[in-house]
């Protein structure tokens, strides 16, 4: 008859267990890993090198005499901005609709958002001229209401909006979705109104995803080209733009390039380059910097 | 001073029913909310909040029915599961927050007084990410009374709490019905905090009412298989299992004794003291030391029984498989389903 021995049934300090085996990593397994990773950033980062190096650095910057060269990035960058507007306007109410509401035919909505992802932008334009030729109905509302289409800005922001807004969609419907619901209902409970709780909770909250939805959004409707091809290749002024007749960097560089005219299809590209890099720059510095509202309150890392 | 009066209560959420639930709140009363979960705790209190429509019945306050209210109207401090602070914002700021919905003159002051109360005053501009659970659970409490509410109602306040945060959340309970004059609901899975700063009692199971108890009555005569455990009955046997084959006698003796949902007892002590009633043998499975006694599991018929060795126990402890003796006092049966 032994007494109760706690030690028999808790031997987790048992002296004898083996030391632990410090975890290695394989030296082949290392450099599997670098090698593959450093492939893919070398093609990211080869073509734009060649870019860069192709024509001159002063022939970069003396592009910017070229008043056609500077009509043509600033509309595209005044377009692709209207763009991201109707992406505020349109794409993040879209975007909250799915992320709070059940309604039946959710899923197609859904596979809808997901279309214009999918579909080649050229066919995006070929659709889209279709709707708009002479004859009709859209045709006929819009030329009433004094909004052309064809070969104007409406068309350009028209194209952008179609092929870009669907990463504002989705990525505000996972930011909405993300704000936890209980949050929402403390504020209520505390005397906000539906739409107070939206502004000062719901919105402030889910700001950060969606304004990385609107970045994408951006980038993607400043390089589009495929659809504007067929839509509008010139952009005659009428509409939201008065400028003179000029046409969207990606098409301007893809004429040099059609005429044979290299050095100058290299050196646009890498001014356009610079301004891109430089928006892109500066949000993701306002970003790290904290004086953009999305920051407070996160632990920093 | 307001009174709430919840009447034949009934909502539905995805396929969960809930009600009728009936409930009476004089000012200053405290009615804890228990049951397992899934019992519809959450449920009736996003009810009464406002977030879930009312099916039936109605929801009085002082008189006035707010059923169809909307959340904001209805001057309740709702303090959700996981406490729902902001996390863009401060102590301070989430404290504020009802202020400034309200445009209320005199909020610094106020604001800096409940910073004060809760000893919040250091913590102020910290955002509730860099806060202890205590901390957090003090800044969710002060938000809510600065909204001057007519009925707190908390969900699971103690969730996630160290002891000593536990101690002083209580006090900070004690001290708000002083303070406040409100009545207080919370949903809680803990007996020490629904005893301690309770005086109603309702247990859902289900969906269902219960039934509702004082502190008394709920020891006394707990209504079902999660009320005595709830309130600390270590042995507790729903009717399924006593009524499984093969018969025992120990499960006979029991079931002859227990009520429509079975049967809760104390645990026996060891050695048995003596008695008329018979004596059980059972085979140690654990043993376990604590400030009330030696805790004893045993296995006698098929059934765990708990014991208790009442201190100073003589070593050595029953040791694994050790045969032990123990009387079960037919006067300290609870049977189960009986109403109260």
């Amino acid at each position: 008859m032994g007494g109760f021995d706690p030690g028999r049934v808790a031997d987790g300090n048992s002296p004898a267990a083996p030391p632990r085996r410090r975890w290695r990593t394989g030296p082949y397994w290392l450099a599997l890993q670098l090698v593959l990773s450093a492939s893919l950033l070398l093609l990211f980062l080869l073509p734009i090198i060649a870019l860069f190096t192709y024509a001159p650095v002063s022939r970069i910057f003396s592009e910017l005499s070229n008043a056609q060269v500077r009509e043509a990035l600033w509309f595209t960058f005044y377009a692709s901005g209207i763009a991201v507007l109707g992406a505020v306007l349109f794409a993040i109410p879209l975007g909250y609709v799915l992320a709070r509401r059940r309604f039946i035919g959710r899923s197609v909505v859904e596979s809808l958002v997901a279309l214009p992802v999918v579909v080649p932008h050229l066919l995006v334009g070929l659709g889209l001229f279709f709707l708009v030729i002479p004859g009709t109905p859209l045709y006929h509302l819009t030329q009433a209401l004094g909004i052309p289409i064809l070969n104007s800005i409406g068309g350009v922001v028209l194209v952008m909006v179609f092929v870009s807004a669907p990463y504002t969609v989705l990525a505000s419907e996972l930011s909405f979705r993300a704000v936890d619901g209980r949050v929402i209902e403390a504020s209520r409970s505390l005397g906000a109104g539906a739409a107070t709780a939206f502004l000062t909770v719901t919105f402030p909250l889910a700001l950060r995803g969606i304004v990385a939805g609107l970045l994408l959004t951006w980038a993607r409707a400043v390089s589009e080209i495929g659809g504007l091809l067929i839509i509008a290749s010139f952009v005659y002024p009428g509409g939201l733009y008065s400028g003179p007749v000029t046409t969207t960097v990606s098409i301007f560089v893809y004429n040099l390039f059609g005429q044979g005219d290299l050095q100058d299809a290299a050196a646009v590209s890498s001014l356009f380059l610079i301004f891109a890099f430089a928006i892109f720059l500066l949000v993701r510095l306002g970003e790290r910097s904290g004086w953009l509202p999305w920051h407070r309150g996160e632990l920093s890392p | 001073m307001t009174h709430w009066v919840v009447d034949e209560l009934e909502t539905d959420l995805d396929h969960f029913h809930l009600g009728p639930v009936d409930l009476d709140l004089a000012p200053r009363r405290a009615l804890a909310v228990l049951g397992p979960s899934g019992a519809g705790k959450t449920t009736l209190l996003r009810t009464l909040a406002g977030f879930l429509p009312v099916r039936q019945g109605r929801i009085l306050r002082d008189g006035v029915e707010i059923s169809d209210w909307l959340p904001e109207e209805r001057g309740l401090g709702y303090v959700p599961q996981g406490l729902g602070l902001f996390p863009h914002r401060t102590a301070e700021g989430n404290i504020r927050y009802p202020l400034e919905l309200r445009d209320s003159p005199g909020a610094d002051g106020r604001v800096r007084e409940l910073l004060e109360r809760f000893h919040l005053t250091a913590l102020a501009r910290r955002y509730p990410a860099r806060l202890s659970g205590g901390e957090q659970q003090r800044v969710a409490i002060a938000r809510a009374i600065a909204a001057s509410p007519e009925l707190i109602v908390w969900d699971e306040p103690w969730q996630a709490l160290d002891v000593q945060a536990r101690y002083e959340l209580g006090l900070v309970f004690h001290e708000l019905r002083e303070s406040e004059r409100v009545p207080v609901i919370v949903v809680t899975h803990d007996p020490t905090l629904a005893f301690s700063i309770a005086d109603a009692f309702v247990v859902l199971g289900n969906g269902r009412v219960r039934g509702h108890y004082d502190a008394t009555s709920l020891l006394r005569a707990p209504p079902d298989a999660f009320g005595a455990r709830f309130v600390g009955f270590e042995n507790v046997y729903d009717r399924a299992a006593l009524e499984a084959t093969p018969r025992s006698p120990l499960r006979a003796w029991l079931l002859e004794r227990a009520g429509p949902d079975g049967v809760a007892l104390t645990a026996p002590t060891h050695p048995a003291p003596s008695g008329t009633d018979p004596l059980w043998e059972g085979t140690v499975r654990s043993a376990r030391p604590g400030p009330f006694g030696l805790t004893v599991e045993v296995l006698a018929d098929d059934l765990l029984v708990t014991l208790r060795v009442p201190p100073p126990w003589s070593p050595p402890l029953p040791f694994l498989g050790e045969r032990l003796r123990f009387r079960v006092d037919s006067a300290s049966l609870h049977p189960l389903g009986t109403p109260p």
